[in-house]
């Protein structure tokens, strides 16, 4: 064309795939056919009722609304806390606070491999004294802080209330202790070795959930593993694998499901596809609620009815257009609410390009406030029930998950991850989501269709570095100057207690109120189980064990 | 030989591997050979792998916000383990703003967000060690490649 317009045919947006986003076929259209095996009572019941299909609660939002979270954590403790002020006055309703990369992985922030990490991704809390800087004036019986974090994360808080004084059995908040999601999403042998992995689960697991009955236990965290290559079919069959394996195992140590069940929440994901994310909520509460109940004999309602903590999907977001990622955040977070979810964090737009600065924070606060409150997403319970495609869909999901987790406890949780067989499907899943990117079979807007000819960079949020060395100085001076014999004295518990297969935790906890960091606890528990100190071989213990 | 030998994997702290877990099956379907290290190398084992490998170029993929510091102290290592003259190239989450200085710190390709596997497989073969000995007499096209220009066609987490 003479004029340089592009031709009306290449901006059509014509239908570019009839699958769901995680592969499912769909059809044009649905009706009283495609539902007819469903029985009210049996398969869905009312909110609130059992199996939970259409919710947890009878009168979901009107009841409790969901904790409306806002992610935060960089630098040293002190910028994080300044960040959970900022978040708490744009009317976040929890906070959940995020990590470093070292911090969750047990790592000492002088460690000579790896301390170029230090503070950037997250906020770095190696001691107990840093604790106790990020929690100055924090009501820990009363603020509802998620840890987005998995290893000493428990053990920490509760030396911080032993040492404050605070009963176990009032601490708020909630961490997540699958250690098996570890091992199968990125940290591998070296850090997460399968064994290791099971051991820690239950140690943490029992413990918390016999002395801290008001700390949520985000497992399974399912979340990490949608993000490594999941479906959200597989996300209900590796989520409840590990639910399952962790009930039989603290089974055998004489913990019944009842016991432990109410503690636990499913930490999930809400990607792209509103429709498959609704049926997947919805399949989920119902799969973990008959499972309970007919395998696990479980007869509290609080432990058949499921909690979910919902985040965003961060991979969905694309660094290409950025401001993109805000109506991707806005129809997840939607899907999240009409599945009925308790919490939602939703992911700032920028974070594939930075960790999120505080404009960004606050559009993603503003963006749940709109739906909470202008759109009306909360009004009703399970407001896609009875649909003929969402009921379908339900079932669709449904029956997938039931199936590969029927393949994957006929081989064994443990053995599947220890020999990669989880990992192999998750490889597969990434492969295919990259063959069809490739061919076109599915589009990602500003990606692989609809690009910029010029995409310009985000700025970016910047970390005070200044301030995270002086952080690590600081911790390097608590290691010279503590009281280095009690300290080898409580090291020497967790080495003995572990060794013996016994519950280390409140082990862990007294050598971390001796001062001992992340890095020695971990690193001494690792080796009475029979892996090196350190993952990275740099590093050896300062102590000796007798074996 | 005309076999490219590559090894791939991460450092430090960084756990996010779907990327550099499917670019290495796609260069195995490409006929590229990968020796791939995983996560949560040191600087001294991946250069020492580079070494034992004797491999015709090395590839890091990053997802955390550190990896100027790595990619420094990476190529320090890989100097001191006497393969500096193995290329180098990094992907994952690199900002647009980084990419002079890690030029400068001696990579010969970066591939971020948005980048194509065809630009990717391009790099591979124009600038392994492999070429520069089997074709010594022709010119070695080491950063005659711009990996910005391709169209959009990955996804960000391609590397």
């Amino acid at each position: 064309m003479s004029d340089g317009f592009r031709s009306p045919e290449d901006e059509t947006v014509g239908l570019s795939r009839t699958a769901t986003w995680g592969g499912l076929e769909t059809k044009v259209s649905y009706g009283p056919d495609d539902i007819a095996s469903v029985d009210y009572e049996r398969d869905l019941g009312d909110p609130g009722s059992f199996p939970f299909t259409r919710g947890s609660f009878p009168q979901m939002y009107r009841s409790r609304m969901w904790t409306l979270r806002n992610i935060v954590g960089y630098g040293a403790p002190e910028d994080t806390r300044d960040g959970i002020t900022r978040s708490l006055a744009m009317g976040a309703t929890g906070v959940d606070v995020a990590v470093d990369n070292l911090t969750a992985e047990a790592l000492d922030p002088d460690h000579p491999a790896v301390s170029a990490d230090a503070g950037l991704e997250g906020l770095s809390l190696p001691s107990l004294r840093d604790v106790e800087r990020l929690l100055e004036g924090v009501d820990i019986t009363r603020t509802d802080i998620a840890y987005h974090s998995t290893m000493l994360i428990y053990p920490m808080v509760a030396a911080y209330a032993v040492k404050h004084d605070i009963p176990l059995d009032r601490i708020q908040g909630s961490h997540m202790p699958d250690h098996y999601q570890l091992t199968l999403s990125g940290w591998g042998d070296k850090i997460m070795p399968a064994d290791l992995a099971q051991r820690a689960t239950l140690d943490c697991v029992q413990y918390a959930a016999a002395h801290s009955p008001r700390w949520s236990l985000g497992l399974p965290q399912a979340y990490d593993l949608r993000e490594r290559g999941l479906t959200p079919a597989g996300e209900i069959a590796f989520g409840m694998a590990i639910t399952m394996q962790v009930l039989t195992d603290l089974a055998e140590r004489g913990m019944g499901v009842d016991e432990v069940a109410p503690s636990l929440a499913w930490v999930s994901i809400t990607d792209v596809d509103l429709f498959e994310e609704v049926a997947k909520f919805r399949a989920l509460r119902r799969i973990w609620a008959r499972t309970l109940h007919d395998r696990f004999g479980a007869t509290n309602p609080r432990s058949l009815r499921l909690r979910i903590a919902c985040h965003t999907s961060g991979r969905s977001l694309t660094h290409q257009q950025p401001l993109n990622n805000l109506a991707r955040a806005t129809v997840q977070t939607l899907a999240a609410l009409l599945g009925g979810v308790q919490s939602v964090e939703a992911c700032t737009y920028d974070e594939p390009v930075c960790i999120p600065t505080h404009e960004a924070r606050e559009l993603a606060t503003r963006t749940q406030q709109i739906l909470a409150h202008e759109v009306g997403a909360a009004r009703t319970a399970d407001p896609l029930g009875g649909s003929y495609y969402v009921e379908a869909l339900t079932d669709a999901v449904e029956a997938e998950a039931l199936k590969l987790l029927g393949t994957i406890e006929e081989r064994g949780l443990v053995k599947s991850v220890r020999d990669g067989f989880l990992e192999s499907l998750m490889d597969e899943h990434n492969y295919t989501h990259e063959r069809e990117m490739a061919a076109g079979e599915r589009i990602k807007v500003g990606v692989n269709r609809f690009a910029p000819e010029q995409d310009e960079a985000l700025p970016r949020f910047k970390v005070d570095e200044g301030g995270v060395e002086r952080h690590v100085q600081r911790f390097v001076e608590l290691k010279r100057t503590r009281d280095q014999d009690a300290l080898a004295a409580r090291i020497a518990d967790v080495y003995s207690v572990t060794r013996r297969g016994d519950n280390p935790t409140e082990a862990m906890m007294d050598a971390l109120i001796a001062d001992g960091s992340i890095g020695e606890v971990w690193g001494t528990v690792r080796m009475a189980m029979g892996h090196p100190y350190d993952p990275f071989r740099v590093l050896e213990s300062p102590w000796e064990h007798s074996a | 030989m005309n076999t490219v030998r590559c090894v791939l994997g991460m450092l430090g702290t960084d756990a996010h591997t779907k990327g550099i877990r499917t670019l290495s099956r796609i260069f195995r379907d490409a006929g590229v050979e990968v020796v791939y290290l995983g996560e949560h190398n040191t600087y001294e084992q991946f250069a020492a792998s580079v070494a034992a490998e004797d491999a015709d170029l090395a590839g890091v993929s990053f997802s955390t916000a550190g990896y100027v510091k790595h990619v420094d102290a990476l190529m320090r290592a890989l100097d001191e383990a006497g393969v500096d003259d193995v290329p180098v190239m990094v992907g994952g989450l690199i900002h647009a703003d980084d990419e002079p200085r890690l030029r400068e710190l001696g990579v010969s390709g970066i591939f971020g967000p948005g980048s194509t596997t065809e630009s990717i497989l391009d790099f591979v073969f124009s600038s392994a060690r492999s070429n520069t000995e089997v074709r010594s007499d022709t010119e070695v096209q080491t950063d005659a490649h711009d990996p910005t220009t391709g169209r959009l066609v990955k996804s960000q987490d391609q590397v």
